[in-house]
């Protein structure tokens, strides 16, 4: 009975051993492997999940022909033409919010899975540890979503980010504010508040430097803990200071919250501005997007007019996910677009011509399916073009409404929330 | 004014603990054991209540009883199943075995529900009472009422009937208990049921005014932890009264120090009564 | 003897094993498998000898990671120069947590643990000085050797063989000691241990401070490897928790359980992510949790009791067969014969 059990346990063993994961058996001859690391469980798997989404959007827009996004780059052709047609393919992995795993993963996809280049993921810290493991292999890895400025100031040659960061939303918020002026609304001061994990600490220190750099006071500023359960006492802190402003940065649930709890406390700031992840999200707009009607949002992502480019990567995308595409999973998608361009025109996965490539790179507003001014990448490599649109919140659609070369329609100031 | 909107805040937040808190409080009197998963049942709990409307259309009088019953029999099959078992071993193996439980039940929810975040509609218990100067949100008034009457109710039932003295004959004295005819393994298992079925209501009425998602069981744990200790071990009132305590304190040191110092002041205070009345402020010694 | 020859017999194993697997990604979960076994281990002293079950270790190997990033941050030092930082700063900590919570009994001290774990972890996530809840980060790229920023994972494998080498030796003289004497009988209960005169507080302190030291060392090696520390993943709950189940597991208050139950773990942990992780369900945990829970319901003194265990049981099952098999007593027959 003993020997069974032993048998049992040697072939289970070998067929783990076996699987996948830690075999390199045969492949797809000639495919280009790139490596993506996303929270795909846990605290942020929506987000994750919602990017894996968005990244086999696009991996079904570089493989296959798409003759109505032909103005993107490798969109019309199959596959990639510098590379004889290779089809590409992308290995997913979940880094489960944790950046030690993120390390690991990145170090497993490197060695084990031989990827060419890796994308990620999602959360800052788990960027930081996958990139600081892909920069000492020397693979390319390019960040679509991350936003803390210590990504690219360690002086890293292999890391390419090609999303905008705080200090860009920073600039846009308080440029966007001196306009409100000008609709009739003076804001002098500026309250923030904002959840005090690395993303809400991050992105508030850019806002409130850009403000102050603009003149603008900051009446008051208040980090709360992620995931609290009651927020009447921070709005009724707002309450008690009147800021002609308030901008919540906030990850879904404590976005939910709070205006939940403004309703119920009833206090509506003049303007209200909340920056994407939380405010962005599909759950949040269904909870409460009747109560935060005129909530100004960043995004660099706008779904378009019928039947234009984003339009269609829209639909592409909720066919797969069920909803409209947000901002973070466009911006993921359009960092992995880049790189696969990037390889395309290195003609090979070597690694030396894939970072030469991503160096070279020099991609014009229009090549985007989002909107940036473009991709380059300065020394440090982070896109110089990078740029985001405010958009307003009108009956659970945001519109874009700055800056006004780019605005669907005009503004409308003061925050207009619940009707009741 | 602002101030007494921050207090009364707090007490409706700090009833909704002490609902929650009471069953552990009977568990953790009776059977010397913690129950790290305790804020995983209150988690399921909510979803209970979720998936009660979405697919059923049924309403708060019909799911918080529902949760109710639900939870009461998890909460007798984790004893029958588990905790019997490892009552009798190492403390290790005790913390073990419900932490592992915790483990399970959070991530067989992610896996299960997926990790998006769900509300139950405003329109469920919605709008605002205005009394006086206060403005207080119905969801949140309905729960911590609900929550209130039902603590009064537990220890009523625990001290006024024989049930009730049944389960703290066992408490107190289980070889004693067992002398007079009691059964100890039913009571206990009662007990657990009971604990469980607590979190079930909590839980379905909290889902009245909070986001339901796998993640919120881990903070809901630590809070029934600390009032817990506060109030006294196997004392429900104990933990009525240091429910409202927690709840009040947080608000406070909310809008005094700062949002995130309010966790920092309640595990202060957990702190500082672990060292000066070990027993809380109403448990025996 | 035969365990003293099993300890080298584990101890080349271990040093040999990477020659024998040549694969990068295979050596670094050795890696991670030796440093997990360190803390692990270092537990063990507090929780698996002296019996006290803290739940908040998480702290002292928290200052460990933050010390060697916080040096290298501020000072420009490589952060191994932090190590002493780290274990300074547990120390006190340990001395400050230990003594009040050492009166508490069971549950209360284990409560207490987990509360004093996440008030520093919340504070450390509002202090700009540490990072706040951004974290800090190690050398972007090596500057010298001594900032031991490999590129290969063979020389981190070697530093923590070493260290976990040391680690075990002075349980394996500890136990043998006077001291692990003591420990065993606080771990039997406390008055019982008083009335044969164990100076009890004070021997769960050195037990708590040998245990923190360890513990921060762990935290400085982890830093010095991984690159990055921020409050959830050095100072999280789960960061004790994975701890405490892995001595557990393999066996707590055995010298090789917290290793076994490392070794069964981490690769565990690879290994359902890779094969489940790309579909994000989060099985990893569920699964961990499955095993946590069996174990503490099936053997709660670990894997490495279970041949004793299996032993025992067959023990059992021959006597109750040779009962069975034994003739029964003649009506005729002395009565004394039958009686052994």
């Amino acid at each position: 009975m003993v020997q069974t059990t032993r048998r049992r346990l040697a072939s289970i063993g070998a067929a783990i051993l076996a699987s996948p994961a830690f075999v390199r058996g045969a492949r797809a001859a000639d495919a280009v492997r790139i490596g993506a690391i996303y929270p795909l469980s846990g605290a942020t798997a929506s987000a994750g999940t919602a990017l894996r989404n968005a990244l086999e959007v696009a991996l079904d827009i570089v493989n296959n022909p798409h003759p109505d996004l032909a103005k993107l780059p490798l969109a019309a052709g199959s596959g990639l033409p510098g590379l004889g047609g290779s089809k590409v393919e992308i290995i997913f992995s979940d880094h489960q919010g944790n950046p030690a795993t993120a390390q690991s993963q990145a170090v497993r996809l490197i060695s084990q899975e031989r990827v060419a280049a890796l994308t990620g993921c999602y959360q800052s810290s788990a960027t930081l540890t996958a990139s600081a493991a892909a920069e000492r292999y020397n693979i390319p890895f390019v960040a679509g979503e991350a936003s803390a400025p210590s990504l690219t100031t360690r002086g890293y040659k292999w890391f390419f980010r090609t999303t905008p960061i705080g200090t860009h939303f920073g600039v846009a918020y308080a440029d966007f504010l001196g306009l409100a002026k000008q609709n009739g609304i003076p804001v002098n001061t500026v309250a923030v508040v904002n959840e005090n994990t690395e993303y809400g600490t991050s992105v508030s220190e850019a806002i409130i430097k850009a403000m102050q750099e603009k003149g603008l006071k900051i009446s008051l500023h208040i980090p709360y803990s992620a995931n609290s359960s009651d927020v009447s006492a921070q709005v009724l802190q707002l309450k008690d200071t009147k800021p002609d402003a308030v901008v919540f940065v906030s990850y879904t649930s404590d976005s939910i919250l709070y205006m939940k709890t403004m309703h119920n406390l009833a206090y509506k700031p003049p303007v209200l501005i909340g920056d994407d992840s939380g405010f962005s999200d599909a759950s949040f707009i269904e909870a409460v997007g009747d109560l935060a009607e005129g909530c100004i949002n960043r995004s660099s992502w706008d779904i378009g007019k019928p039947g234009s480019v984003t339009s269609i990567v829209n639909e592409m995308f909720k066919k797969r996910a069920g909803h409209d595409m947000d901002d973070t999973s466009a911006r993921g998608l359009q960092g992995f677009l880049v790189l696969c361009d990037a390889i395309n025109r290195a003609g090979s996965t070597d690694k030396q011509k894939v970072q030469a490539a991503l160096q070279a790179t020099d991609l014009k507003a229009d090549q985007l399916m989002i909107g940036y001014d473009g991709v380059k990448f300065g020394a440090d490599g982070q896109n110089e073009r990078a740029a985001t649109l405010l958009v307003q919140l009108h009956d659970k659609n945001y519109i874009t409404v700055w800056p006004e070369q780019a605005a669907a329609q005009p503004v409308k100031l003061p925050f207009q929330g619940w009707s009741n | 004014m602002i101030l007494l909107q921050v207090v009364v805040s707090g007490l409706l937040m700090g009833s909704v603990y002490a609902l929650f808190s009471s069953g552990l409080t009977l568990v953790w009197g009776m059977m010397n054991v913690i129950n790290f998963a305790h804020g995983d049942f209150v988690m399921l709990a909510m979803y209970v209540a979720f998936f009660a409307f979405t697919l059923a259309g049924l309403g708060p009088v019909a799911f918080v009883p529902l949760a109710a019953a639900l939870l009461f029999v998890l909460g007798v099959a984790v004893y029958m199943l588990l905790i019997r078992h490892v009552m009798r071993g190492p403390m290790l193996a005790q913390i073990l075995g419900t932490f592992g439980l915790a483990l399970l039940l959070r991530y067989a929810a992610f896996w299960a529900f997926s990790a998006n975040f769900v509300t139950l509609p405003d329109t469920l218990v919605g709008g605002t009472l205005v009394l006086g100067g206060l403005r207080l949100e119905a969801a949140r008034l309905v729960g911590g009422l609900t929550a209130l009457l039902l603590t009064i109710g537990m220890h009523l039932m625990l001290t006024r009937t024989s049930l009730g003295s049944r389960l703290l004959a066992v408490a107190e004295d289980r070889q004693a208990a067992m002398l007079m005819g009691i059964r100890p393994d039913r009571m206990q298992a009662l007990a657990w049921g009971l604990a469980a079925a607590s979190t079930g209501i909590a839980g379905a009425l909290i889902a009245l005014f909070f986001y339901v998602s796998p993640t919120v069981g881990e903070n809901l744990a630590l809070i029934a932890f600390v009032v817990v200790c506060l109030g006294g071990f196997g004392s429900v009132p104990g933990a009525l009264l240091a429910g409202l305590a927690v709840g009040v304190i947080e608000a406070l040191s909310a809008f005094w120090a700062g949002a995130v110092y309010k966790d920092v002041m309640v595990y202060a205070l957990f702190l500082l009564v672990l060292w000066f009345r070990p027993q809380g402020l109403l448990g025996k010694a | 003897m035969k365990r003293t020859v099993a300890g080298l017999v584990i101890l080349l194993l271990v040093l040999l094993l990477p020659l024998a697997v040549q694969n990068e990604f295979y050596q670094r979960i050795g890696a991670l498998v030796l440093l997990a076994a360190i803390s692990a281990s270092a537990w063990n002293l507090i929780g698996g000898y002296a019996g006290q079950v803290s739940v908040g270790h998480a702290v002292y190997f928290g200052m460990g990671a933050y010390s060697a990033l916080l040096v290298y941050t501020r000072l420009g030092w490589p952060p191994i120069a932090g190590a002493p930082l780290g274990v300074a700063v547990s120390l006190l900590l340990a001395a400050l947590i230990g003594t009040p919570t050492f009166r508490l009994r069971g549950h209360y001290f284990s409560m207490a643990t987990i509360a004093a774990a996440e008030l520093i972890r919340i504070l450390v996530s509002n202090w700009e000085l540490l990072g706040a809840a951004v974290g800090l980060m190690g050398p972007a790229m090596p500057r010298s050797v001594a900032d031991l920023s490999f590129t290969t994972p063979l020389p981190y494998y070697y530093l923590f063989a070493g260290v976990l080498a040391v680690l075990l030796g002075l349980t394996w003289w500890m136990q043998r000691s006077r001291m692990g004497y003591w420990l065993r009988a606080i771990n039997g209960g406390d008055r019982a241990a008083r009335s044969l005169g164990v100076p009890v507080l004070r021997y769960k302190l050195y037990a708590l401070l040998l245990s923190a030291g360890f513990t921060a060392l762990a935290g400085t090696l982890y830093a010095v490897m991984i690159g990055f520390a921020d409050p959830e993943s050095v100072l999280g709950i789960l960061v004790s928790v994975k701890m405490l189940i892995m001595a557990a597991l393999g066996g707590a208050g055995t010298l090789f359980g917290p290793l076994l139950g490392a070794a069964i773990l981490v690769p565990l942990e690879e290994a359902t992510n890779a094969i489940f992780g790309g579909s994000g369900t989060g099985i990893t945990y569920v699964i961990y949790g499955a095993i946590i829970l069996l174990i503490a319901r099936f053997q709660p003194e670990g894997l490495l009791a279970l041949p004793a265990r299996l032993r025992a049981w067959r023990g059992r099952r021959r006597a109750r067969a040779a009962d069975a098999a034994r003739p029964l007593p003649s009506a005729t027959a002395a009565p004394d014969a039958e009686n052994a």
